[in-house]
Formats: C-alpha cells, sequence, structure tokens
C-alpha cells in the first residue's frame, strides 16, 4: 500500500516539476515497456494529441488512470453511502429538523450540541456507554486472556474446549439477549436458583437500575470471552516456547512469568482483539433492544446508541439524534483512530 | 559451583497410541566442578532431552541427577540455581539488554537494585556489550543477541550453565570466534558447564571431556583426544573426526583380513586382538593413509588405486579413492594442499599398521585402536 503511495507520490512530483524532467519521465516509460509495452502508446500521445485521459496520465501515472476500473466504483460507492452518509447526517445535525416537516438547511447552528450537553438523559447515557464499552472491554480481555492460558497449557481436548468456549459468539446478539432474559428472571431464572441455593437472592437484575448495566456487561462478557481467548490463544502459539522455559529458568514463579515475559508480548493480540470489543460494545443497541423488545430499554441501561434512536424514530427528533449519533461516531473514531494511527505508524497499513 | 553428576537418567516419551520412545537410557556421567562436558551426537541422539532434564524442563523417568551431591530431581527449574543459554537465544523482545540480563537476578535472588546493575554492568563488560544495554532484542544482530543470552547466564552466576547448540545460528567465521570467547569465559569463571552440539568441531575444541550420545545411549565420554584417538565403538570413531573415518568390513583368516576388495595384513598383536571375531570393521582416518604416485603396490597394506575426486581445501585435498579391481564406493584420503593430484591418476595407497583401528563386526566394539607415540597426550588437561 506505502509502495503504491509513494510511487504516485514521486510521479505526482515529477509531473509538477514540468518541462526538465522530461529525460526522466522517458526512461521511466521506457523501463514500463518491458513490463507492460503499452509505454509508446502513452508517450506519444503525452506528446500529440492530449486528450483528458492522456494528461491524466501525464500528472499521476498511467498505473493510476489505468486502475481507476477497479478502484472507482467501490470508492464511490464507499465515498456516498458511507463517508456522504456521515457528512450529511452532520447537516442534519446543525438544523432543527424535527417532526414531520423536512429539514430547512438554510439555518444552520450547533443548537443541538448545546441541547444534548445540557440533557441530562444524555449525559447518562453518555456515562453508560463509556462504562459499558470499558467494563466490558476489560473484562472480557481478562477473562479470555486467563482462559487461553489454561487453554495453552497443552490440556487434553483442547480443541473441544476452543469450540464450546467460541460458540456463544456465533450467537446473534438477539438470541443471547433473550437466553439471557430467561436466566436472570426474578422468579425462574437459573441464576437466581442457582443463587438461592447458597441462600443469595432472589435479585432483580433486569429491574434494578444499579445492576443491570453489570447484569448486561455479564451477558456480553459471557458472549464474547471466547473470541478474546481465541485471540489470546493465536497470540501465545506465537511466542516461542523457549521464552516460557527461559523465564522458568531464570527462576520465575508462573505467575511472574505470564505477568513479565508472556503477557507484554501479547500486547498487538490485546490491541486487536480490545478494538473489535469496543466497537461491539458501541453496537450494544440491538442486545438492549432485543432485551425489552422497544427502544425504551430497562432503566439504567441507556446508551447513546439507543438514546439516539429513540429520539429519533420515537418523537421524531431528527435532528437531535443525528447529533447524539455524531457524538457517538466521535467517540468510536477516538477509539479507532489511535489504532489506526498505531497500525500506520508500524507500517502495517 | 559444583560437582553435576548424573546417574542412570532415562527419559521415556508415551507415544499417543501408548507405545514407549525411549530417549535417553540410563546415562550415567560425572561432571567434576568447572569441568566443560560437551554432549556431542546425531540429532535425535537423546543430548538435548538430557540437557532439559538437567535444567528441568523435561521430567526424569528413571535415574537421578545430583547437584553438589543433593539431588534436584524433583526440584523445580526456578530452584536448581542453574542458567541456559537456548540456540534461538529466547531473549524478551520486549525488554532491553539490560532488563533481559536483570530478570533472572530480580526473579531468582533478593540482590538490592544496585547490586543487579552492577553484576549486569560486569557481565556487560566481560561480553565487551556495554554499548548495547539499553537497546531490544529486535534491535541487534545476531551475534550480538548471542552475546546477550549469553551475558544473561552469566549474571546469575549459577551453579552450572547449560548451553544448547548456543552458536549453531551464527555464520561460520563468528561461530569460530564466539568458540574461543566461550572457552575464555567459562575459565575466567569457572564454572560447571554442559554444552550440547552436533558439530564436532565445538565439541574437538571446546570441552575439557566430551560426551558421544546415539541413540539415547552413552558411547563414550573422555577427553576429546581420548574419542578421536581411541573411540570406544564404531560409531564413536566415525562421529569424531571430518572427514569420518574411512570402514571396510572384513573376515578374519588367521592374522589376514580379507575383504571383498583387498586384503590386509595383520601384526601379531592386531591378530591376537581379533582372534576371537569371526568379522571385523578395519577403520583409517583420511589423515592417517599414505598415498603416493608413480610406484607400484609392491609391498603388504598397499593397494592399487584410482583419484574419483579431488576436494581442495586449500590447506589440504581430500581426495577420494577408488579400488583399482573395483572403483565403486570410494573412500577418502587427505593429502597436503600442495599436492597435485588429478582425477583418475593412478596412486598407491599404504595403509599403516599403527594406524588402523579394528572394530568387532557384529558389536562395534572397539578390538584395537591405533597405536600412538608415547606421551601423545590423550588425558584430561585439567
Amino acid at each position: 500500500m506505502r509502495d503504491i503511495l509513494s510511487s504516485t507520490r514521486t510521479r505526482l512530483r515529477r509531473a509538477l516539476r514540468g518541462g526538465d524532467s522530461d529525460d526522466d519521465a522517458v526512461t521511466d516509460d521506457g523501463r514500463v515497456a518491458t513490463d507492460g509495452g503499452t509505454a509508446a502508446g502513452g508517450a506519444a500521445g503525452a506528446a500529440g494529441t492530449g486528450g483528458l485521459l492522456d494528461r491524466l496520465d501525464e500528472r499521476i501515472g498511467e498505473d493510476f488512470t489505468e486502475s481507476a476500473v477497479f478502484w472507482l466504483p467501490p470508492f464511490l460507492l464507499m465515498g456516498l453511502f458511507v463517508y456522504g452518509a456521515i457528512a450529511w447526517n452532520f447537516v442534519i445535525s446543525l438544523t432543527d429538523y424535527q417532526g414531520f416537516v423536512g429539514p430547512d438547511y438554510s439555518d444552520l447552528d450547533f443548537e443541538m450540541y448545546v441541547r444534548a450537553a445540557n440533557d441530562a438523559g444524555v449525559i447518562e447515557a453518555t456515562v453508560n456507554t463509556f462504562l459499558l464499552v470499558v467494563s466490558f472491554t476489560a473484562v472480557a480481555l481478562a477473562f479470555g486472556l486467563v482462559l487461553a492460558i489454561l487453554v495453552d497449557r497443552d490440556i487434553r481436548f483442547e480443541n473441544t474446549f476452543r469450540t464450546i468456549y467460541l460458540l456463544p459468539m456465533s450467537l446473534s446478539f438477539v438470541v443471547t439477549a433473550q437466553f439471557w432474559l430467561w436466566m436472570y428472571n426474578f422468579n425462574n431464572g437459573v441464576v437466581n436458583i442457582l443463587l438461592g441455593t447458597v441462600g443469595i437472592g432472589p435479585i432483580n437484575w433486569i429491574g434494578n437500575s444499579q445492576i443491570v448495566l453489570w447484569a448486561v456487561v455479564f451477558a456480553l462478557v459471557w458472549q464474547f470471552s471466547g473470541y478474546t481467548m481465541v485471540v489470546y490463544l493465536a497470540g501465545l502459539r506465537a511466542i516461542p516456547r523457549e521464552h516460557f522455559e527461559a523465564a522458568r529458568v531464570d527462576g520465575a514463579s508462573t505467575l511472574k512469568m505470564y505477568w513479565r515475559v508472556i503477557v507484554p508480548q501479547l500486547k498487538g493480540s490485546t490491541i486487536s482483539a480490545a478494538i473489535v470489543l469496543m466497537v461491539f460494545a458501541l453496537k450494544a443497541f440491538d442486545f438492549l433492544y432485543s432485551l425489552v423488545s422497544g427502544y425504551r430499554p430497562p432503566n439504567g441501561t441507556d446508551i447513546l446508541a439507543t438514546k439516539m434512536v429513540r429520539e429519533a424514530y420515537s418523537v421524531n427528533n431528527w435532528a437531535y439524534a443525528s447529533a447524539i449519533a455524531i457524538i457517538l461516531f466521535l467517540m468510536a473514531l477516538s477509539i479507532i483512530g489511535p489504532y489506526l494511527y498505531y497500525q500506520y505508524s508500524k507500517g502495517e497499513l | 559451583m559444583a560437582r553435576l553428576e548424573l546417574d542412570d537418567v532415562r527419559k521415556v516419551f508415551t507415544d499417543d497410541d501408548g507405545s514407549d520412545i525411549v530417549a535417553v537410557d540410563d546415562v550415567s556421567v560425572d561432571i567434576a566442578d568447572g569441568e566443560f562436558l560437551v554432549l556431542v551426537g546425531p540429532s535425535g541422539c537423546g543430548k538435548s532431552t538430557t540437557l532439559r532434564m538437567i535444567a528441568g524442563l523435561e521430567s526424569v523417568s528413571g535415574g537421578d541427577i545430583r547437584l553438589g551431591g543433593r539431588s534436584i530431581v524433583n526440584k523445580k527449574p526456578q530452584n536448581r540455581d542453574i542458567a541456559m543459554v537456548f540456540q534461538s537465544y529466547a531473549l524478551y523482545p520486549h525488554m532491553t539488554t539490560r532488563q533481559n540480563m536483570s530478570f533472572g537476578l530480580e526473579e531468582s535472588t533478593d540482590l538490592s537494585d544496585e547490586e543487579i546493575a552492577e553484576r549486569v554492568e560486569n557481565a556487560a563488560d566481560l561480553l565487551s556489550i556495554p554499548e548495547l544495554l539499553d537497546r531490544k532484542p529486535g534491535e541487534l544482530s545476531g551475534g550480538q543477541q548471542q552475546r546477550v543470552a549469553l551475558g544473561r547466564a552469566i549474571v546469575r552466576e549459577p551453579e552450572v550453565f547449560l548451553m544448547d547448540e548456543p552458536l549453531s545460528n551464527l555464520d561460520a567465521k563468528l561461530r569460530s570466534q564466539m568458540r574461543t570467547e566461550l572457552q575464555r569465559i567459562q575459565e575466567d569463571l569457572d564454572t560447571t558447564t554442559v554444552y550440547v552440539t552436533h558439530d564436532q568441531t565445538e565439541a574437538m575444541t571446546m570441552g575439557d571431556r566430551i560426551a558421544v550420545l546415539d541413540g539415547g545411549e552413552l558411547q563414550q565420554a573422555g577427553t576429546p583426544l581420548e574419542c578421536y584417538h581411541r573411540p570406544a565403538n564404531r560409531f564413536v570413531a566415525g562421529f569424531i573426526g571430518e572427514p569420518s573415518m574411512n570402514f571396510f568390513d572384513m573376515d578374519v583368516e588367521g592374522d589376514r583380513l580379507v575383504g571383498d576388495r583387498f586384503e590386509y595384513a595383520l601384526t601379531d598383536e592386531q591378530a591376537t586382538a581379533v582372534a576371537n571375531a569371526g568379522t571385523v570393521t578395519l577403520g583409517i582416518r583420511p589423515e592417517d593413509i599414505a598415498v603416493t604416485v608413480g610406484s607400484e603396490a609392491t609391498a603388504d597394506n598397499e593397494f592399487p588405486t584410482v583419484v574419483d575426486v579431488v576436494e581442495p581445501m586449500g590447506n589440504e585435498n581430500a581426495v577420494y579413492l577408488g579400488f583399482e579391481a573395483d572403483p565403486t564406493n570410494p573412500f577418502v584420503a587427505t593429502v597436503g594442499g600442495m599436492r597435485q593430484l588429478d582425477a583418475d591418476e593412478r596412486v598407491v595407497a599404504r595403509f599403516p599398521a599403527d594406524a588402523i583401528h579394528l572394530f568387532d563386526g557384529a558389536t562395534g566394539e572397539a578390538l584395537h585402536n591405533r597405536a600412538l607415540d608415547e606421551g601423545a597426550e590423550v588425558e584430561p588437561r585439567v
């Protein structure tokens, strides 16, 4: 990728330098001719007719325009439907669009963002989103790491365990939500029955706004720690056996060996798993939606995504919902951005 | 520093289908305090397994390993007071050289930070790598990583160094340099060392003693020259020495050996040694074969041969010779580098009586070893 970029850049620079670099361009074309065989036409065109394509070729280089057939359609589709939609959403958030009359683009301001900053509901949803993302990611990572370390210790039926732990990942959020709704049932849910046998409870998991968020986090951890385990397991397998042995011969206890030698080497796995988990946590809307089959999630679990959908489709506050969407987008960007930069600085992008 | 004793050490791996594989078969070696023992053998001979059992990375199926008189078989690796250098170096990639070298001291001792820092710097000076202390393994060359791995073992000041083919990832030039340096360091520190290698140059040059293993069994333990000149059996004779010793299967007929391609007259002493064996293997080292050009094979034990291939090495030429009567399966002789020999040239090869080894044809046991000049050094150098 980088190579292509840099070669495009040098071509651009060469093209911009203009006349005195012609010799250069010819030798370059000559070299291309040996593999492509189309250089002669290109060079002749540049000297002669000077059509649009030829001029583009001259400016940017032949590969760029010739390969447009392949990259242009997805580029346009992505640009329109993803980035265009985001941009349009942003514009809508600047209007006062609500109800059934279309948006008025003549009067743009940041009123909706001011309103969001002063809305206790949005602030609570932001806090909940933050708590959900952080606690879910941290617990799922820690739990997955422990599972991976246990499974990595050459146990019997390793593949079976791996499949069992990974299986919840294959379920849809809707299934998980319904499943845990039954598990958390106040009267006859498995969780309360089990806790009842040791004299605890019954606890109103879903109804108590203090604990419902943690009940949701637990259910999500149940679903995703298998995935974290697989990512960590791959990371552990990439660490040479000698590192474990060297640490043991060096006198480290098992705990110290993992803590000081093995876990630090799992940085890459941690980052990539954390990104996936965070993105899923931000998308927990479907889980909460199916938990209650409606836009109003249990008290204490309102996150930005549910708040946004409710504002848009329950009360038709389109502009306000768009503003919340942009806030959510910026939160997601603040997670992905540093990751992309990290990848870029390591030369993997 | 301490004496390390291996007493009938045995390792049996159980396969998935329940069958047993004996990797190390009752190996007994005593390694004196400060001694440098080289475990040498072909791939899969059990030398690495033996080393790993000493380190505690493999359990011991039978026998005992004693360090300083006390059994360490049931101790965990971290409590054995040993340091190991791995073939792949196994440096922790997320730590700097300094952290890599301090790690063992931090984990295995309760030295203060200053003492640890001092020991690390001393070791770095000894290995002349002080400028690498703040770099990470990824920024070091293979040779530098090797030094760091060595430094990590040295700072520990353990009872025993274990080295698992530590030089085999280096290029030839660097390897011979490090070989000398490793020897110097071991002599300075005077720490008991067990060194595993498949490279017989390393075995010959580095060890106070070498232990030759094959198929999990100890073939011979002795000084390098003992193993070279007085091999206990045909395997040791063939394994030690480059190019390898030439072997010929022969039948014993009185004081003569009769083979497919030539006959060999034995001295009285040799004839007595092989009297009870039906078949023997005659062995002779390439450098002991005398090659003469332009004369006829007249005396006993001189054979007319044809040069097959000449491999010039500079200091010597390895010459592959085929018997004139039957030039298949040529044997190898080495001659001086200045000797001009060409392929298809007819030469006379003489097998001097005092240079031949005789091994039992069935068991491979040495029946007779070559004569040595008086005072030739085969006793331990220590």
